[in-house]
């Protein structure tokens, strides 16, 4: 079986009517650290859209989240 | 003013922009900019052709650059040794110049090699490869006035690079060395000019960087300023870029990730979102508007050129005294004296006017250049010595000034040419002068321009080769990293240049199942996207700008691939834009193919031939004409011109010019070409058949081309004569149909020519039928005194083949490539009527083709094909046997040969393939099928006897073996191999016995009409011109002669592989006549094989469907097999489809 490592696991993130991150995995969001986009792979029948956040919470953890567009995800950063 | 983006690259950044400056301009005004700055890396290449876009669009242009620099002095600052960039945009006229020279000087290494520290330099090729441009940030420092200097992108900017080179983390020494970096800056810009450029491309680290810039801004006390780093004009786009940057790296886009942008982000956004994009830091934002309302240069108007020769005083008096000069001698009792005297002082009154007299002083000096390269390259006995230099073409041959200072050799006056195009009193587009060189002449000139005016004060016009269906589809297909066979596949089974059905064409070569997949569907979208858009600058074919004070301060100078020459950074449109003088030396190859004729007439004859003083009414000259014999002549040899002629019958030099104009797309497509055809066979029978005009006032302008608009000029007095236009507005309304993206102009036009008709007196519908017949034209056209230049030279070569037909031939052979017809169908027509030929002989032939005299009369003159058609005999070697042999005489043995003239085994090996060897040893050898195989086999047991495998001893070879003789095929195979053509028996005339029911192509002449045929050949040529509505057309040769095919829409869907790629093929159909021209109309198209013939089979291979899609696929469409028989051997290579003709 294959496993791969820092896979991308789900994640409970709330956002505002912009689409952005208020809270993550139960801690509300203090501040964006730094947000960026992951275009890539149009050119196969996968491509990947990713927006990430990296977010410092209400309880001092510091998280990776990325939206697909559907779904969001928890990355190590 | 709110956001105004500063950082926008377009085309122009060569494979790092997406769109065209055009795109950019309707998107920012779109979008609601009022301001758009150009900058693209290391060029203005694009910045004329946005500033034209931008004006209408009512979005005012900045001009600038993204600059790569570089601190080459080891140890100046430290973490500076890589090349970063700079954004400089342009304050003032100061500014534009010293931008321009800090770009000429940034690429005048690009072509040495030295520009790159370590980099060996590279020299004595012919043609340089380009090295990025650099520019020392040392030189930068001392042209800083009138620039705005911003601190670069966030990947390789000045400051920002440090950061990104640190992952995000830079440490104390990064900080400091940008900082060190920064002061050098400011000092070099001052404080007012220069910023620190924030970008926001939604990248890993964008926050910690800005802010880490932001703190280095606030310690270097300038302000920040947003910026987008704009690649394209829309998000549509960004696919495009990444494949771009993919194919800039040489790479596919699974393994250039990396590098390319990431996402789709760095197109042109509205000033609004910009601003929230940059939410924290609004003072940025602002900047980047005030910033914007201080750069108010303009490059249309202020960039500082003035015509060469303007503010010289006395080149009015100058060119007054020239023409007089020279004028009894031209027109001294002519019955033409009176009209040319009068057409004189009008266009000396224009010329001062419009203080163009040092314009054309500089010209006549660059004449007497010429005349003195001439003499040079054609040595001082030549019978080429009494030829002109070059001639005139296009609209400068109307004019009688040009006449008189040598710029043309054709008599405005007698030839009843207007001269409104070249020159008239509300001039927009200042006059081009062409002339045309022989190839020879040329070469040489041009570096010898550069000498005489200095590198700086000229160079040539640059042009931008654009992607184009086929060569887009090789390069996105590797970028996609799709199979190389099926890419290949795709590229050479795409229709023209466009690829209007390049969707289906992708189906029929890859199979629809392929063509639906995600990356073959993405090639399809690349491919369309990249259309049209500049791939590289290259140089114009001929074109050059000249001026009296520094050029490489009006736009940079960048050297050429080609040594000795050098390109200014704009194209034949921005140079018009910008108000160039422009002078086109162009190299025609029928020249040159004339002066060789000459000198070989003058070699083999004894006879110094003076072209200029031959009779022009030579019946056997218009004889053959009428009779479309006519192969190898220039301009009128095209399968479209043959067709014409015997329906057009020329009788006269005024008809040649007036057929040489027709085959052109403007009057095809306006509609031209039957109305003059046919009120000519009318004329023919019924001498007081009257024309139908348009409208009377029409009349004087149409009846030379007997009411049909045939000559550009006639658009211009058409408007003039209709529509009311003053000359300057008919001249907008020739531009506006000669320039691309040009619809809106020419609807402007529309309503003003017919309004301006009306208020004339013209009926409405009259007026707009004439302007679309005007409309229709937009295609390109001759003006008429191009036509006449040509059609002369149509005359005179068509004289040459008619009188001295083996010296003509041979001088074609001599010149290729060249014209219409590969060297196999010149030499197959040529023996058809009877000139002899010799294939190439090491004891007879130069190294170029040459007319021996084997007896007396024009009977005794034979052809020898030249050492130098040998395929892969490398000049060098062909000379050492040549001079070899004319130093001690005939080589008697292969041995001797080897030994003799010193030359390697591989080029021995060509020539006993190529059958040169085989006069050696007549009596052992010569008169033997089998003569090549001994002669190779005797070559390979002498290499290796010497050192470097050469023989340097005479030493007798051993005999061969028994060896089997060459069969036809074999010897037809080898000559196509070795020289690309074949001398001996036709390939078809081999095949003759198995074509059952197929007619020779010479008995279609007396087979009836509309009768049902078969006829099969070589391909000779095959178009399908845009003007034909997907009509193919075919030239096929067999043993007798040429015939035409015409492959109608539904036929070339059916049969599309055989018509595109079958080097042979046996064509359905019926035949056709009309007349003397006699077509055969296809119903079945398809690749002839040769029965007995082993065959060769080219299968798809299918791609490895993990690769590609990550999952099986479903079981693949059964593989197409397309049969390569032995025929593509016994093709000639050269096959045109395309536009010609």
């Amino acid at each position: 079986m294959t496993v791969l490592l820092y896979a991308p696991k789900p994640a409970r993130v709330r956002v505002d009517e912009r689409g952005r991150p208020v809270a993550a995995e139960g801690a509300a969001v203090e501040a964006v650290r730094e947000e960026w986009l992951v275009e890539d792979r149009w050119w196969t029948p996968e491509p990947i859209r990713r927006h990430y956040f990296e977010l410092a919470l209400s309880d001092g953890r510091c998280e990776v989240v990325f939206s697909d567009g559907k779904d969001w995800f928890r990355q190590r950063a | 003013m709110g956001y105004v983006e500063l950082h926008c690259h377009s085309g122009f950044s060569f494979l790092d922009g997406a769109s065209s400056p055009h795109d950019l301009a309707a998107a920012a005004a779109a979008q609601g900019h009022e301001a758009l700055a150009i900058t693209d890396h290391d060029g203005v290449w694009g910045a004329m052709e946005f500033a034209s876009a931008c004006q209408p669009l009512g979005v005012r242009p900045i001009v600038g650059t993204e600059l790569t620099v570089g601190a080459p002095v080891p140890g100046t600052v430290p973490g500076t040794r890589r090349p970063f960039h700079l954004t400089l945009l342009v304050e003032s006229a100061v500014g534009w110049r010293n931008l321009c020279l800090l770009l000429t000087e940034a690429h005048a290494h690009t072509r040495d090699g030295s520009a790159n520290e370590g980099g060996a330099p590279r020299t004595g090729t012919a043609r340089r490869d380009a090295l990025p441009s650099l520019l020392p940030l040392s030189s930068l420092e001392q042209r800083t006035e009138g620039l705005v200097c911003l601190s670069g992108c966030a990947r390789d900017g000045a400051l920002a690079g440090i950061f990104e080179r640190a992952r995000g983390l830079p440490s104390g020494a990064d900080s400091a060395a940008a900082a060190a970096l920064g002061e050098r800056l400011v000092r070099a810009f001052g404080r007012d000019n220069f910023r620190v450029e924030l970008q926001r491309p939604l990248w890993r680290h964008d926050m910690a960087r800005n802010r880490w810039l932001a703190g280095l801004a606030e310690r270097l006390g300038v302000p920040c300023v947003a910026t987008g780093n704009v690649h394209a004009h829309d998000l549509s786009r960004a696919a495009l870029q990444d494949a771009l940057v993919a194919i800039r790296l040489g790479g596919s886009l699974d393994e250039t990730g990396a590098l390319r942008r990431g996402n789709s982000r760095s197109v042109l956004r509205p000033p609004a979102e910009m601003a929230l994009r940059f939410a924290d830091y609004p003072a940025a934002v602002a900047e980047s508007g005030r910033l914007a309302e201080r750069l108010r240069f303009n490059l249309l108007s202020d960039h500082g050129y003035r015509y060469p020769g303007a503010e010289d005083e006395d080149a009015d008096r100058e060119l007054a005294e020239l023409c007089a000069a020279r004028f009894e001698g031209r027109y001294a009792g002519t019955p033409e004296r009176r009209e040319a005297k009068r057409r004189l002082e009008d266009e000396l009154r224009v010329i001062r006017k419009l203080r163009l007299s040092g314009f054309f002083t500089l010209h006549a000096d660059l004449l007497e250049l010429a005349r003195e390269v001439a003499r040079e390259v054609r040595g001082p006995d030549s019978a080429r010595g009494v030829l002109p230099p070059g001639r005139g073409r296009g609209s400068s041959v109307s004019s009688v000034v040009c006449y008189l200072t040598g710029l043309s050799h054709v008599d405005p006056v007698r030839a009843g040419l207007f001269l409104g195009r070249f020159l008239n009193e509300e001039l927009t587009d200042v006059p081009d002068i062409d002339l045309d060189f022989p190839r020879d002449v040329r070469e040489r000139l041009i570096p010898r321009i550069h000498e005489r005016y200095g590198p700086e004060r000229s160079a040539l016009v640059c042009a931008f080769p654009t992607f184009r269906v086929k060569g887009a589809v090789r390069e996105f297909g590797k970028a996609l990293g799709l199979p190389p066979t099926e890419i290949e596949r795709v590229a050479r089974s795409v229709d023209g240049w466009a690829g209007e059905n390049f969707e289906s064409d992708v189906e029929v070569a890859v199979g629809g199942k392929r063509a639906d997949s995600t990356r073959w569907k993405a090639l399809v979208r690349l491919v369309r996207e990249a259309w049209g858009l500049p791939r590289h600058a290259s140089q114009h074919s001929g074109g050059m700008v000249l001026a009296t004070r520094p050029l490489n301060e009006l736009c940079p100078i960048v050297p050429a691939a080609m040594e000795g020459r050098q390109i200014v950074m704009w194209d034949k449109d921005s140079c018009a834009d910008a108000g160039f003088l422009k002078i086109d030396l162009l190299g025609l190859g029928m020249l040159s193919a004339v002066e060789r004729c000459v000198d070989e007439v003058a070699r083999t004859r004894n006879e110094r031939l003076d072209l200029s003083r031959i009779r022009l009414d030579d019946p056997e000259v218009y004889d053959a004409i009428r009779n479309a014999e006519t192969t190898g002549v220039f301009q009128i040899e095209s399968r479209a011109q043959m067709q014409m002629l015997p329906r057009s019958l020329p009788e006269s030099l005024d008809d040649l010019t007036v057929q040489v104009a027709l085959v052109r797309p403007g009057p095809i497509q306006g509609g031209a070409v039957h109305p003059y055809l046919d009120r000519k066979a009318r004329l023919r029978e019924d001498p007081d058949y009257a024309i139908p005009y348009e409208h009377p006032a029409l009349e004087p302008i149409l009846s030379d081309t007997l009411g049909a608009i045939v000559f550009q000029d006639q658009v211009i007095q058409v408007a003039m004569a209709l529509a009311g236009f003053s000359a300057g507005e008919a001249e907008g309304l020739r531009r506006a149909m000669s320039r691309k993206r040009s619809d809106e102009a020419m609807a402007a036009y529309a309503v003003r020519f017919v309004e301006g008709a009306v208020a004339n007196g013209v009926p409405r519908e009259t007026a707009a039928r004439v302007f679309e017949q005007i409309r229709g034209f937009s295609g390109f056209g001759f003006p008429k005194s191009h036509a006449a230049a040509f059609g002369l030279l149509a005359y005179q070569s068509t004289w040459l083949r008619v009188h001295r037909g083996p010296e003509f031939l041979c001088a074609l052979l001599n010149e290729q490539p060249m014209g219409f017809y590969p060297p196999d169908a010149l030499v197959h027509e040529a023996q058809r009527r009877g000139i002899e030929l010799k294939k190439p002989d090491v004891n007879q032939s130069g190294v170029d083709c040459r007319v021996e005299r084997v007896c007396e009369g024009d009977e005794g003159l034979v052809v020898q094909i030249g050492l130098g058609y040998v395929n892969g005999l490398r000049k060098d070697d062909a000379t050492a046997v040549t001079e070899e042999r004319e130093r001690s005489g005939r080589y008697s043995s292969l041995a001797e040969l080897a030994s003799r003239a010193g030359i390697r085994d591989g080029a021995l090996g060509r020539l006993a393939w190529a059958g040169a060897c085989e006069s050696i040893e007549p009596d052992s050898e010569g008169a033997r099928r089998e003569a090549r195989r001994i002669a190779l086999w005797r070559l390979g047991v002498a290499s290796g006897a010497g050192p470097r495998g050469q023989l340097s001893l005479p030493l007798p070879l051993p005999d061969a073996p028994e060896l089997r003789e060459l069969d036809d095929w074999e010897v037809a195979v080898a000559d196509y191999a070795s020289t690309g053509m074949t001398l001996g028996t036709h390939p078809v005339a081999l095949l003759r016995e198995e074509l059952d029911g197929v007619a020779p192509n010479a008995d279609l002449a007396v087979l009836p009409d509309r009768r049902p045929v078969e006829i099969a050949g070589v391909v000779v040529a095959r178009q399908r011109p845009g003007t034909a509505k997907g009509i193919v057309f075919m030239l096929l040769e067999d043993e007798t002669g040429v015939a035409n095919v015409i492959v109608p829409p539904p036929v070339y869907t059916e049969c599309r592989l055989a018509v595109r790629t079958a080097a042979y093929v046996r064509v359905k159909g019926r035949l056709e006549r009309r007349g003397k021209v006699i077509n055969v109309l296809a119903n079945s198209v398809s690749p002839l094989s040769v029965p007995g013939q082993p065959q060769a089979e080219v299968r798809t291979i299918e791609p490895d469907p993990v690769h590609e899609t990550g999952r099986p696929l479903e079981p693949a469409e059964p593989a197409r097999v397309a049969a390569a028989g032995a025929l593509a051997a016994v093709a000639p290579a050269a096959q045109s489809f395309g536009g010609r003709g």
